[in-house]
């Protein structure tokens, strides 16, 4: 898969900035640009990793799951590593 | 200096589309302009009969996330005197934009900062016209630098005069 287009990274961008404001949270020292050239190093990133990270996955899970879910899976864990919070919000609380 | 009018987030009006939403913070009433997107909104009053001299108008904002970078606000007049032929239920007759300086946030989101606009194109206003105030914020940056993310967070408005 290609990197995301400038249409798509743009909506992230708005996005982004949309979801801080609205939770009134600091979004400290960085400008509309330096967070536009962050949402495209994320982006290059994953497309430069994603075989990578397809590799690292136990190979039943990695020749049965589909891209999507195997996306879903490296969002939650990230976000479960730094704002488990949001990861309650999308898939519930868990005991 | 004499303060002429004093708008807030709940008695502003609104064009068809590109309007910041009224929303709160901490329960205080704001108008949310969005950091990508040029929005705008408008106050309706009746021209002071005292009103003279140079118009300023004072902005008073916070950040809504940035505490950092710039932003610039654009605001324009539409007055119109008794006898005019200006059609008011067919479209607008704001005069041209004033604009503000780009002006660095505050350091900490939820700080206010008052931004002055000199409103040196003021739509031949007099005592007694009805008008409009109109404040948009450049957020796509076409005249005036603003590089801060993040929604700004109008809080009130001021018209001043020279008396």
């Amino acid at each position: 898969m290609a990197v995301l287009s400038n249409a798509i990274r743009l909506q992230l961008w708005r996005g982004l900035m949309r979801y801080w404001s609205a939770r009134q949270e600091q979004v400290a020292g960085i400008t509309k640009a330096d967070l536009q050239a962050a949402v495209n190093a994320a982006d290059d990133w994953a497309d430069a990793n994603a075989a990578a990270y397809n590799t690292a996955l136990p190979a039943t899970f990695r020749t049965n799951a589909t891209a999507s879910q195997k996306a879903v899976l490296l969002a939650m864990v990230i976000l479960a590593r730094y704002d488990p919070n949001l990861v309650r919000a999308i898939i519930g609380e868990v005991n | 200096m004499a303060t002429r009018f004093v708008g807030l987030p709940g008695s502003a009006e609104f064009p068809a589309s590109n309007f910041p939403q009224i929303t709160q913070a901490n329960q205080r009433p704001v108008l949310a302009y969005d950091a990508a997107t040029d929005e705008t909104a408008y106050w309706t009053d009746i021209a002071d009969q005292s009103l003279t001299g140079t118009l300023t108008l004072v902005v008073t904002y916070m950040m809504a996330s940035a505490t950092s970078g710039t932003v610039g606000l654009q605001a324009q007049i539409e007055a119109v005197s008794d006898g005019d032929s200006t059609d008011l239920d067919a479209g607008t007759s704001f005069d041209t934009v004033n604009n503000s300086a780009s002006t660095t946030v505050p350091g900490t989101a939820g700080f206010i900062d008052q931004i002055s606009i000199t409103l040196t194109n003021k739509d031949s206003i007099a005592a007694g016209d009805y008008y409009r105030i109109s404040v948009n914020r450049d957020a796509d940056g076409s005249a005036i630098t603003d590089s801060a993310t993040g929604d700004l967070s109008l809080l009130a408005v001021e018209l001043r005069d020279a008396a």
